[in-house]
């Protein structure tokens, strides 16, 4: 194995981790709110991470351009689109853990 | 270095499993959206991953038109909702 | 120059995304990007808005400053996943953006979402509604090291 294929394969399982807890996390926490924040982790890192190890296997053409483009793409679509669910979550009156504490009525759960 | 991409792909599909239990069965509307669109941005990058366990690169166009499709979806699918949404 | 510039972009975005050089391909990609262009001119004068593509080496030293932030806190995320959820403090504030050009208030609220462990919920009338998981990184969005990034690469107040 070469040292590029060692290090492509580090970051793949890395970022295949990060996915994992991300996704574990949507099950654990316990509002709506952190729910999403686990979300994003996993969409950030994980493209982050798995993007970068696929692109150490490429040989520097095309394929290299349009994988750095996919991972552009999910940079600025992934927080627009937790922003999008938190934003329409709020205006259709969904409570965070806090203010369902301060003795307003049971939410959700 | 197949085996670390197959062992790869496996370990995405289970998150993949976990998103879609998620979306199936979740308190409020909002998580079930939540699920398809995680489900959505790791079907991108099990795209991207399978094509180069295969040898066949051209899977990265396929993966770039799921990622703009996946994004369009949820952005209408989240207007929708955003004010007539039933809290469960 | 602004057409200009925007002309060059999609053109090299069809080039990269077909990787073709025919006459034919080459000339559907040249109507497709002129086709694109009309768009955007009358998208233009309904919105009185021109968005310039900002180019050069400060946006990049913030993308790389802003992986390292995502990294970092990305970290701290899983071990709060992995760990006992009882150390959950989910707070809601409101951060000023007033400092930072207005133009760049979408980036703002991006790069603040991007960075895991905080949130933004709503923006409205220069504040931006912020969630965190931590008390903590509310105090650190407050002292603004994003928003001044922000506001050296896209220039001030305008």
């Amino acid at each position: 194995m070469a040292v590029l294929d060692i290090i492509s394969s580090i970051l793949l399982i890395a970022g295949v981790f990060f996915g994992l807890s991300g996704a574990i996390g949507l099950f654990k926490f316990p509002d709506f709110f952190t729910r999403v924040h686990a979300a994003s982790v996993t969409d950030s890192i994980a493209a982050i991470l798995i993007i970068g190890g696929l692109l150490l296997q490429t040989s520097f053409d095309l394929n290299t351009a349009k994988l750095l483009f996919i991972l552009l793409f999910l940079m600025i679509t992934s927080p627009t689109a937790s922003h999008a669910l938190a934003k329409s979550a709020r205006h259709g009156g969904l409570l965070t853990l806090e203010e369902t504490k301060d003795g307003q009525q049971e939410q959700g759960q | 270095m197949t085996g670390v991409l197959a062992a790869v792909c496996i370990a995405i599909l289970v998150v993949i499993g976990i998103a879609l239990a998620r979306a199936f069965k979740a308190p409020t509307v909002y998580d079930r959206i939540l699920g398809v669109n995680m489900f959505g941005t790791k079907t991108v990058l099990f795209i991207a991953v399978v094509g180069f366990m295969m040898g066949r690169p051209d899977f990265l166009d396929i993966a770039i038109v799921y990622a703009l499709i996946n994004f369009i979806g949820m952005v209408a699918v989240l207007r929708f909702f955003e004010y007539t949404a039933p809290v469960e | 120059m602004r057409i200009g510039k925007w002309a060059a972009l999609l053109s090299l975005f069809w080039i990269l995304l077909s990787g073709y050089i025919q006459p034919l391909l080459l000339s559907f990609g040249a109507i497709s990007v002129v086709i694109v262009l009309i768009v955007l001119k009358r998208m233009d004068d309904v919105d009185k808005e021109p968005i310039n593509i900002s180019s050069g080496l400060r946006m990049c030293r913030y993308l790389t400053w802003l992986v390292g932030q995502i990294i970092i806190s990305s970290v701290e995320v899983t071990k709060l996943v992995w760990g006992p959820t009882n150390k959950l403090s989910p707070t809601l504030a409101k951060i000023s953006a007033k400092n930072s050009p207005k133009k760049a208030h979408a980036l703002y609220a991006n790069s603040i979402t991007l960075t895991p462990g905080t949130l933004s919920v709503d923006l409205e009338n220069d504040e931006i509604t912020v969630h965190a998981l931590h008390k903590s990184s509310i105090d650190e969005l407050k002292k603004g090291e994003i928003e001044q990034k922000i506001t050296k690469i896209w220039g001030g107040n305008k």
